[in-house]
């Protein structure tokens, strides 16, 4: 007689673990199924070389909600998360541009470029904050339906209208141009400083199939400035131990809740019987039963790989088809022995404990997507590198360090040639844009990991290496996502769920989705 | 002592005569001032070459609103429109050729040429459109809503659209509500797997736009023009004499109602005394004081170029000089000897007229127009021109002496700031790339080549008065139409300065020839003045 459960979650991934914890917490009993041996998804921690323990994928967080930090009381549970201390740009010129997170400096940095856009940095500082004010509890709401007349939907849509009217004509004036604009025009409204504008407007494309000049790139910028560590918007850091620490802090939390996780439990199918779900089958065959199925992996895995299309709507399916993913970035991970120096800045001072930002120029960010249009990854890509070591030494052999490289652009799809033959040149190109600014690079790496969309696809099972399940286009957001009519975490299956990054608010490591999608299933099933 | 006016229009556009015409028929005597020496603005009929008239700029089009065209009784004033069965022939370099029909069977037999599966999705993608085209017509004709303190009325006219948007039924609610922001790229390859086909329809996105088919928003754009002419693809009739017929009979009306029309007659500035309009300043040094003055100019030149800046808001005039108004197309108009003999038509035994005689589309794929755009990005002109053709003379041979051809060429992309470079310099270079473009597809066609007129960017801007030479008077993005054209809270043709309106393109919806700009305008001055 096998053992019944309320509920099974498929993914051991942040929001797979954050949506468990939640159902636990309510009484409920939980399995979690992780197909990996780790947990934690993108969201992973793993020694790759000897001695190095990589953020293979995610690798800075800032998004993760407050109150999910409160509720499972993570920090408890191991959850540190150590500052990251601003952006580094450096230039061809042999010039840079490197913010910190103290107002003076950075003042007195920007004004070297341009004294108007010093003045105009605080300003803009001060109305992304309102911004991120109006969006935040958007972020902790269930999309309404604009199409419906159900008054719980009418009453959000109204809550919404008020708040927009309670902003300042000059917000509102801002807020409309986000969710309508490109990055690049909206920055360019703002400062004249072309190195500036290019690595500001970067957080509008992360993730995203589209360039710095596509419009609604300016709501990914907003959707990255929303990030809140210890309530100060627009701070980054990094997990003690990695980026899985996040994820174990989490799985932590679970167990103590009463979670049960299983790891290398791959899922094959979802049981549905007459329009119900009623458990999952894994690939051993082994079948597991409960009233209660929440699905963390993208809606292509949920709907078109582990349920019998026969079992869904047509509508729905071809709605699933339409939903875009195209991953767009890679990952390369360094091993190092000594620290890279910046000939633009010799030295090894505080810029190396920040971001680093290869984007030295609009042109650049722009051509780097132009290649991608046409399925080549960028022979000059835009680079975000972090040196986790110098923050936190735990993860790295005494005195080695390791370079985190998030690179954009990678498409999924190829003109010509695999990724499999390309994986090779693809790292390489990165380490030699790297070699342009920090010569030194080449002679100090004892170990790399090269990885392509295909690579987060075939590792973490997100489809076409999408690291946000599905792009954060402004027809994939919010009542969108990730199909219209379909934005409540429920699905045409009744007792099945969705939960992951493919639901509103989307990607990122935040746990909003995880977080949502049980407060809807208890809503059905109640608390018990 | 200078003359006093009730009400002063400046330019003599389409819009503006239209504006005209509806406030002289509510009994106000409106003093239409028009620069050039004709009336039209960008719909005119110009001789480029002894015999030879063409459609200088809009060369297809609108079409007006049914509503205008009643009013303002167009065709006993003298519009006749020319139709032709055909809308869009589409060459490859390959010498093959898709023709896109007004009637949907015809163009699907076409589409089955190239996919099987496309020519049965046709006959639904153009329902479902026109669908959809019917909801944003709704929006087209209304006066954009403060969403600051929405009116009373203006919650009402939104919720008749809201009915008739739920009339859709959920499911296509929803896709509208998709589709807008998606780029035109996306929304026909949802519909439709041949790439040429993909190419023409995604075109109507981007044309007149600094967006390629990859460019999210570009269907917002193709959805507004199939408000005002719900086809998969654009409009390809004409008036008899070519599109300054149009704005000549919208000037006889606008006359017979009332108005009195100036050309030659340039303003220079825009008279502003205490917070409130007061006249103009006629480049002459003539002053014309007038209760209320409508600007069918575009927005940058009204604000920036016609108001002392004193007499407006600072962040208003922050926001206006960050209005985004840098056109991306160039016109040549070609005198032909003969009609040219296009490849794809060598084995064609049908006359080439009923293929030529709608618009040509030079673009046949996708990547070829994301590649045009690619390079205005940079500011460079394409190397491969996305184009659009009319030969107005296979339907209207009175534009051109008896067996001779005018050919009317739209070309994109050419930005109008250049990098390292100005137009009085790129002039050359940019007339042969598009002559050779074009003979790619019409080999004889240099041959046959009488003379040419080429208008770059900047000659938009100094001939015709277009800011930053945008044929739409600013870019039609998402950020900058309906409520937000030109500027949020300032979309209700009214301006900071008290009786001093907008009725121009610049202003909601803005696109093509329809005049609803103008009709639009004309109904809210009115009520403003009766206040």
């Amino acid at each position: 007689m096998p053992k019944r459960y309320d509920a099974i979650v498929i993914g051991g991934g942040h929001n797979g673990l954050v949506n468990a914890a939640y159902l636990a917490r309510a009484g409920k009993k939980v399995l979690c199924l992780e197909r990996r041996y780790v947990l934690g998804g993108a969201a992973v921690t793993e020694e790759i070389v000897p001695g190095f323990k990589f953020s293979v994928f995610s690798y800075v967080v800032s998004l993760l909600r407050p109150e999910i930090i409160r509720d499972l009381d993570l920090p408890r549970h191991g959850l540190e998360i150590l500052p990251l201390d601003g952006t580094f740009t450096p230039l061809p010129s042999g010039d840079y541009l490197w913010r910190v997170n103290d107002h003076g400096k950075t003042r007195r940095e920007i004004e070297r470029h341009s004294k108007l856009d010093a003045e105009a940095y605080e300003e803009f500082g001060k109305s992304m904050v309102q911004m991120c004010r109006f969006v935040k509890p958007i972020l902790g709401m269930i999309p309404p339906d604009p199409t419906s007349l159900d008054p719980r939907d009418l009453k959000k849509l109204i809550f919404l209208g008020k708040r927009f009217q309670s902003l300042s004509s000059e917000d509102r004036y801002n807020l409309v141009q986000l969710m309508t604009m490109s990055a690049a025009d909206f920055l360019d409204q703002w400062f004249e400083t072309d190195c500036l504008k290019a690595t500001m407007s970067a957080s509008g494309i992360i993730g995203t199939f589209l360039g710095i000049r596509s419009p609604g790139t300016a709501y990914v910028l907003l959707h990255h400035y929303m990030g809140e560590i210890d309530g100060a918007f627009r701070s980054w850091g990094f997990s003690r131990g990695g980026t899985g620490g996040i994820s174990n802090a989490i799985g932590s939390a679970a167990r103590e809740l009463g979670v049960e996780i299983r790891t290398e439990a791959p899922v094959a199918k979802i049981l549905v019987k007459d329009g119900v779900a009623g458990g999952v089958v894994l690939e051993n065959g082994e079948e597991i039963h409960a009233s209660v199925v929440s699905s963390s992996v993208d809606p292509r895995l949920t709907f078109l790989n582990f349920i019998d299309s026969r079992e869904l709507p047509g509508d729905f399916l071809d709605e699933v088809r339409l939903y875009k993913f195209r991953g767009s970035s890679g990952k390369v991970n360094l091993a190092l022995d000594a620290l890279p120096e910046f000939e633009a800045l010799p030295g090894f001072g505080r810029h190396l404990r920040g971001a680093m930002s290869i984007s030295p120029s609009m042109d650049y960010m722009e051509r780097a997507y132009d290649q991608a249009k046409y399925g080549e990854f960028s022979r000059r890509p835009y680079i975000d590198m972090v040196i986790p070591t110098l923050t936190d030494p735990s993860v790295a052999p005494p005195g080695k360090h390791i370079l985190s490289c998030f690179v954009q652009y990678a498409p999924y799809k190829l003109a010509s040639g695999t990724w499999d033959e390309q994986r090779e040149a693809f790292g390489n190109t990165v380490i030699n844009t790297i070699a342009e600014y920090a010569p030194n690079i080449k002679n100090i790496i004892v170990g790399k990991q090269f990885i392509t969309p295909l690579d987060i696809e075939r590792t973490t099972g997100l489809s076409e290496g999408n690291i946000f399940q599905g792009e954060l286009s402004l027809e994939q957001l919010f009542f969108l996502r990730p199909a219209a009519g379909w934005a409540k975490y429920r699905t045409p299956i009744k007792r099945l769920y969705m939960c992951g990054s493919a639901t509103h608010p989307g990607g990122g490591i935040m746990g909003a989705p995880g977080r949502l999608a049980a407060l809807e299933i208890l809503k059905d099933v109640g608390r018990s | 002592m200078a003359a006093q006016r009730d009400i002063v229009i400046i330019g003599g556009g389409h819009n503006a005569l239209v504006a005209a015409f509806y406030l002289a028929k509510k009994g106000l005597k409106p003093l239409t001032l028009e620069r050039r020496e004709i009336v039209g603005g960008a719909a005119i009929t110009e001789e480029f070459f002894p015999g030879f008239r063409c459609s200088t700029l809009a060369h297809a089009g609108g079409p007006p609103l049914l509503s205008i065209l009643q009013d303002m009784q167009l065709a006993r004033h003298g519009l006749q429109k020319l139709e032709s069965p055909v809308r869009i022939f589409a060459p490859t370099p390959e010498g093959r050729s898709l023709t896109i029909y007004t009637d949907t069977h015809a163009s699907a037999g076409e589409i089955k040429a190239f996919s099987t599966k496309d020519a049965e999705k046709y006959p639904e993608f153009a329902a479902g459109l026109a669908r959809a085209a019917a909801i944003a017509a709704e929006l087209l004709v209304l006066t954009p809503p403060v969403i600051e303190k929405p009116s009373a009325e203006d919650i009402w006219k939104l919720l008749k659209v809201g009915k008739k948007v739920r009339g859709l039924g959920k499911k296509e609610m929803m896709r509208l509500i998709r589709w807008g922001p998606m780029a035109a790229a996306d929304f026909v390859a949802e519909f439709f797997e041949n790439d040429l086909l993909r190419a023409v329809i995604a075109a109507r996105g981007i044309f007149g736009a600094a967006l390629g088919p990859w460019s999210a928003g570009s269907t917002a754009l193709l959805l507004l023009r199939a408000a005002a002419d719900p086809y998969p693809v654009g409009n390809s009739a004409q008036p008899r004499g070519g599109m300054g017929a149009l704005t000549a009979a919208m000037a006889s009306a606008a006359k017979e109602a009332g108005a009195e029309i100036r050309t030659g007659a340039e303003v220079a500035q825009i008279l502003v005394k205490n917070g409130a309009v007061n006249g103009i300043a006629l480049a002459s040094g003539e002053e014309i004081t007038a209760k209320a003055v409508v600007s069918g100019a575009d927005p940058r030149r009204t604000f920036l170029g016609l108001v002392d800046p004193v007499h407006l808001p600072p962040s208003f005039v922050v926001k206006m000089q960050h209005y985004r108004s840098q056109g991306t197309v160039a016109k040549m108009n070609i005198a032909l000897d003969a009609l040219p003999s296009f490849t794809a038509l060598k084995n064609s035994n049908s006359d080439p007229a009923n293929h030529l005689a709608g618009r040509i589309h030079v673009g046949p794929g996708i990547d070829y127009l994301e590649r045009a755009f690619d390079h205005s990005k940079y500011g460079e002109f394409s190397t491969a021109p996305y184009l659009d053709i009319m030969i107005p003379t296979l339907t209207d041979p009175s534009l051109a002496p008896s067996g001779k051809h005018v050919m009317s060429v739209y070309m994109q992309f050419a930005p109008y700031q250049l990098k390292n470079t100005d137009w009085t310099k790129q002039r050359e270079p940019l007339a042969s790339t598009i002559l050779q473009t074009l003979a790619q597809y019409a080999p004889d066609l240099p041959g046959k080549m009488l003379a040419h007129q080429l208008l770059t960017p900047l000659d938009l801007e100094n001939i015709y008065g277009l800011s930053g030479g945008h044929p739409f008077h600013g870019e039609l993005a998402l950020d900058q139409i309906f409520t937000m054209r030109p500027l949020l809270n300032w979309a209700r043709y009214s301006t900071p300065v008290k009786n001093l309106f907008l009725c121009g393109s610049g202003t909601h919806p803005g696109n093509g020839l329809t005049g609803a700009s103008g009709q639009n305008a004309a109904r809210e001055i009115l009520r403003s003045l009766r206040k």
